[in-house]
């Protein structure tokens, strides 16, 4: 079983489906109360799901993921049928493995060989596997390797495009420091940054095989919730706030 | 540890260029896949490659019917990275000669197995040398190519995403719209539309989009297009629904906004009033991306320019007149670009890449919006005139913009004139006319110079102050030799504002104006085969024979000239209108006190006037009837010899008969004329 998990950035995000701004609320400064806590739990409680949506949704996670083994058992386990054949999550595993282990090149020789057009429709994209190839060849030490690799590829694309250059200076200046992991721009060097542009590239190779959706559902969800959070929020609204969405901790919001 | 191709890379890549020209075809495979890999993602690469004169041998390649198919996709998807570069890489393939060849595979492609590979990928490039808009509009497109083109794009979602982009970009003349909707488009695309890939609805779309635009008949058969049972403007507002992407929306809106201007969907019809036209306010809100507001303001100006009925409801959604001032004093952010991924019309993606240029955009999407508000109702025109920069911004426009923005500063400024209020006031407190002349002297732009004289025309109006100052600047010649253009609507408006000038002016004004233009062209714009021009022409004569005065001064120096005018007209095959006209400017030379004698030594002038009191059209028995009453008139002098040869005519006894009329206009003319006789 894969002990990566694909972390989520909590941050802020507006849902998937467009709301428009409300530009005429006038929001009290006094805030208002939800209800005590107890009254919301209880609330809570009486919301029922259905064991079959969750099954989906937690099928949903498995293929999106590319989590193959758990998919196949977990469709004979919970007699529930897979979205797609599973055989297709082979190519995306194939990939994503070959990201955990480093090897970003052999990664985007994959995809060129089964979707040559990613990468082109994808200069974004392309940039941060260049990136990332990058960030490798800088944690190995390889640093002349580096500095060709950077010359050679990525500086005539800072060149044309303004918006990489921050992006590539911060990874550059990774270079300058003996040990880079404590530098201020060492959150390039932490795993979640190779996690993210795993995700980016999954992204991308499911919408080329068309897929309508390209993050799990139960992403969408928890960032429904924090969007929610947050516009009571900034409503100065009181209710039980989650803390913790991995242990599901709430509070009572002051 | 990954090992990269390092310093070796220029001999690597050397020798597989070289090995691309190799007969072994295994060796030429290998050589087509390291050159693949090398310009996937990289725009360096494409260069770099079509500079070497690699493409000649990857045409041959595809040209060869020998030579492995699997090879021919590869060389293929090379082709297709190669075509998504930068521009000039397009280009520099179109001239290598790559579309004949890609043509003339896919007909002869075998179908199913890799032969669908190859197709698909065929087709791929085909799309990408179309998006980049460097591929040469054909006159008209070679329709077996048309129809296997559109039977591939039924099936698979890649293939229909092509298709769809093929025909929305290349589709821009009327002649080729035909063709695509007699060759099957129209259904097609009525399925794409209802297909779950998203990424086939949105190039559909556009291509509904270029199908329909400007084209009456061919947008009437989309609109009864239907599939899965639901007709395709209803599956066009399912498209435009909130939960959508914001491009698509757009695209969708554009889409019914078209099919109402080509009158295929009415005004009222709830679709457009209720639907298209709130889509199109809510994408200018402020909120919104900067290529989003244009693209909505342009489409909503579209949409909005002729019924007056979405012009008030747009005027009352969502505060748009305020939000359209907004546009006007936007500022552009250092380092926005528009989002990847997104797909603006073929159209108008191009002009969305300099950033520098956003403000403009945006000041030339809100004019053209205030424009079309303003084109008919006073009340939105007063609403639209008190947004705080308007006035600066257009006067700013007019002399400092580009031609596009110009353009729309004018339309502005047209509506706006529309308005007589505002003629006496707004336009003549920021004083426009003067940038207005300096476009209409210097421009070469046949539909701003048009717009604009048809603003002139407005601003010469005789309640508007700016007149005396527009004269000034030698209007008068200007305008004369405007009416020797060969564009009907310019020599249209520029009679049009001479003719204004002429109501009520100074004697001086009308000398200048038939000194200009000259007795000669009156006739030939007499003789105009636009009968609107011809109109104001003889509007202009009536304008300049008033008075009694000038009458008798002008008549003086070019009666001749301007009888024969008339008698031209009263004998040509023209409809009562344009012969009630001349019939009324007869009617002012009979006012005139010399110039009588020009109709009363005129025996068959006087005949023709006998004739029209009994034809049976009442305008021209009024018109015919208040001429002989001007001639007759007792106060003045010769009245009584004039009476007498009109009554040896016979006129008077024709006046009596007329008092049997049931037309009161007609008989109160006969009536005052009989009282006139001793």
């Amino acid at each position: 079983m894969d002990s990566d998990i694909s972390e989520m950035s909590l941050g802020q995000e507006f849902m998937r489906t467009n709301v428009d701004s409300d530009t005429d609320q006038s929001g009290t400064n006094e805030g208002v109360k939800a209800m005590e806590t107890s009254e919301w739990l209880e609330e809570t409680n009486k919301m029922h799901i259905h064991r079959a949506d969750m099954n989906k949704l937690i099928m949903n996670y498995l293929v999106m993921e590319g989590f193959k083994e758990a998919a196949e058992k977990f469709s004979i386990e919970a007699n529930i049928k897979p979205p797609m054949d599973l055989d297709q999550l082979d190519e995306r595993i194939r990939i994503r493995t070959a990201i955990q282990n480093g090897q970003f090149q052999e990664a985007m020789r994959m995809v060129t060989a089964l979707h040559p057009e990613i990468l082109d429709d994808n200069s974004q994209l392309y940039f941060h596997l260049q990136q990332q190839v990058l960030i490798e060849l800088i944690r190995e030490g390889r640093v002349e390797e580096a500095v060709v690799y950077a010359q050679d590829h990525l500086a005539e694309r800072g060149q044309r495009d303004p918006s990489i250059l921050n992006e590539l200076e911060r990874t550059l200046a990774l270079l300058a420091f003996d040990q880079p992991d404590t530098s201020p721009f060492g959150d390039l060097l932490h795993p979640s940054h190779r996690q993210k542009v795993a995700s980016e590239l999954n992204a991308a190779i499911l919408r080329a095989q068309n897929q309508e959706e390209t993050t799990p559902l139960l992403a969408e969800l928890l960032k429904l919730l924090l969007w929610a959070q947050d516009e009571l929020n900034k409503k100065k609204v009181q209710y039980p706030y989650m803390t913790d969405l991995i242990k599901g901790q709430i509070e009572e919001r002051k | 540890m990954e090992v990269l191709p390092t310093c070796m890379d220029v001999e690597h890549s050397r020798v597989y260029i070289d090995q691309l020209y190799s007969n072994d075809s295994q060796k030429c495979f290998q050589a087509v896949s390291e050159l693949k890999f090398a310009v996937i993602g990289s725009v360096r690469e494409k260069g770099s490659i079509i500079e070497q004169g690699v493409v000649v041998r990857l045409l041959q390649i595809l040209r060869a019917p020998e030579l492995d198919i699997l090879l021919k996709t590869e060389v293929a998807t090379v082709l297709n990275s190669l075509a998504k570069g930068l521009p000039e890489h397009a280009a520099a393939l179109v001239q290598a000669g790559l579309l004949p060849v890609l043509w003339e595979q896919l007909e002869s492609c075998p179908s199913g197995g890799s032969g669908s590979a190859y197709t698909q990928m065929l087709l791929c490039c085909l799309r990408s040398i179309y998006r980049q808009g460097c591929a040469p509009p054909p006159p008209a497109w070679d329709q077996k190519l048309l129809s296997s083109l559109i039977q591939h794009g039924y099936h698979p979602p890649s293939n229909q995403e092509c298709v769809a982009n093929i025909l929305a970009h290349a589709c821009k003349t009327n002649e080729q719209q035909q063709q695509l909707v007699d060759a099957g488009g129209a259904d097609l695309v009525a399925c794409l539309l209802c297909s779950p890939v998203s990424r086939v609805q949105l190039p559909a779309l556009h291509c509904l989009t270029a199908m329909c635009f400007n084209n009456e008949r061919v947008s009437s058969i989309i609109a009864t297009k239907s599939y899965g049972g639901k007709a395709v403007p209803d599956l066009l507002v399912g498209l435009m629904a909130r939960d959508r992407p914001r491009d698509m929306q757009l695209a969708a809106a554009t889409a019914l906004t078209f099919l109402h201007r080509a009158g295929a969907l009415s005004a009222d019809d709830p679709r457009i009033i209720y639907k298209t036209l709130q889509c199109l306010v809510r994408m200018c809100r402020r909120d919104r991306e900067v290529w989003e507001r244009v693209e909505a303001a342009n489409t909503l100006a579209y949409l909005t320019e002729v019924s007056t009925d979405l012009q008030r409801t747009a005027a009352m959604t969502d505060h748009l007149i305020h939000t359209m001032n907004d546009y006007l004093k936007d500022t552009t952010p250092p380092n926005a670009s528009v989002p990847q991924g997104i797909s603006v019309s073929p159209v108008s993606c191009r002009q969305y890449d300099n950033p520098s240029t956003w403000p403009e955009l945006m000041v030339g999407a809100a004019l053209k919006v205030y424009a079309s508000l303003g084109a008919n109702d006073e009340d939105i025109r007063q609403r639209v005139i008190k947004t705080d920069v308007l006035m600066n911004t257009i006067v700013t426009s007019l002399s400092a913009a580009s031609p596009p923005v110009q353009l729309a500063a004018v339309r502005c400024l047209h509506s706006l004139s529309r308005s007589v209020h505002t003629l006496r006031t707004t336009l003549q407190d920021h004083v426009v006319w003067r940038p207005l002349m300096t476009v209409l002297k210097t421009s070469n732009n046949e539909e701003l110079v048009t717009v604009s004289s048809s603003t002139l025309c407005n601003l010469l109006l005789e309640f508007s102050p700016s007149k005396e100052q527009i004269l000034d600047q030698g209007a008068v010649e200007f305008l004369c030799g405007l009416t020797r253009r060969p564009h009907p609507g310019l020599r249209l408006n520029a009679v049009w504002a001479l003719m204004n000038m002429a109501f009520q002016a100074e004697h001086r004004v009308k000398v200048s104006i038939l000194h200009h233009l000259g007795t000669d062209q009156i006739f030939r714009l007499l003789s105009d085969t636009d009968v609107h021009i011809l109109m104001k022409t003889l509007g202009l004569l009536r304008n300049l024979l008033s008075t009694k005065g000038h009458i008798d001064q002008i008549m003086q120096c070019h009666g001749k000239e301007i009888m024969q005018a008339i008698i031209l007209i009263l004998e040509g095959e023209h409809s009562a209108e344009v012969k009630e006209q001349a019939l009324c400017i007869l009617a002012n030379i009979a006012d005139g006190d010399i110039a009588k004698s020009a109709i009363m030594s005129n025996e068959d002038v006087l005949k023709k006037l006998m004739n029209y009191m009994v034809i049976p059209n009442v305008k021209l028995q009024i018109a015919a009837t208040f001429c002989i009453s001007n001639l007759i008139w007792n106060v003045e002098e010769g009245a009584a010899e004039r009476q007498n040869k009109l009554r040896e005519m016979g006129v008077y006894k024709l006046l009596q008969n007329l008092m049997t009329t049931t037309d009161t206009g007609l008989f109160d003319k006969v009536k005052t004329a009989l009282q006139q006789f001793h």
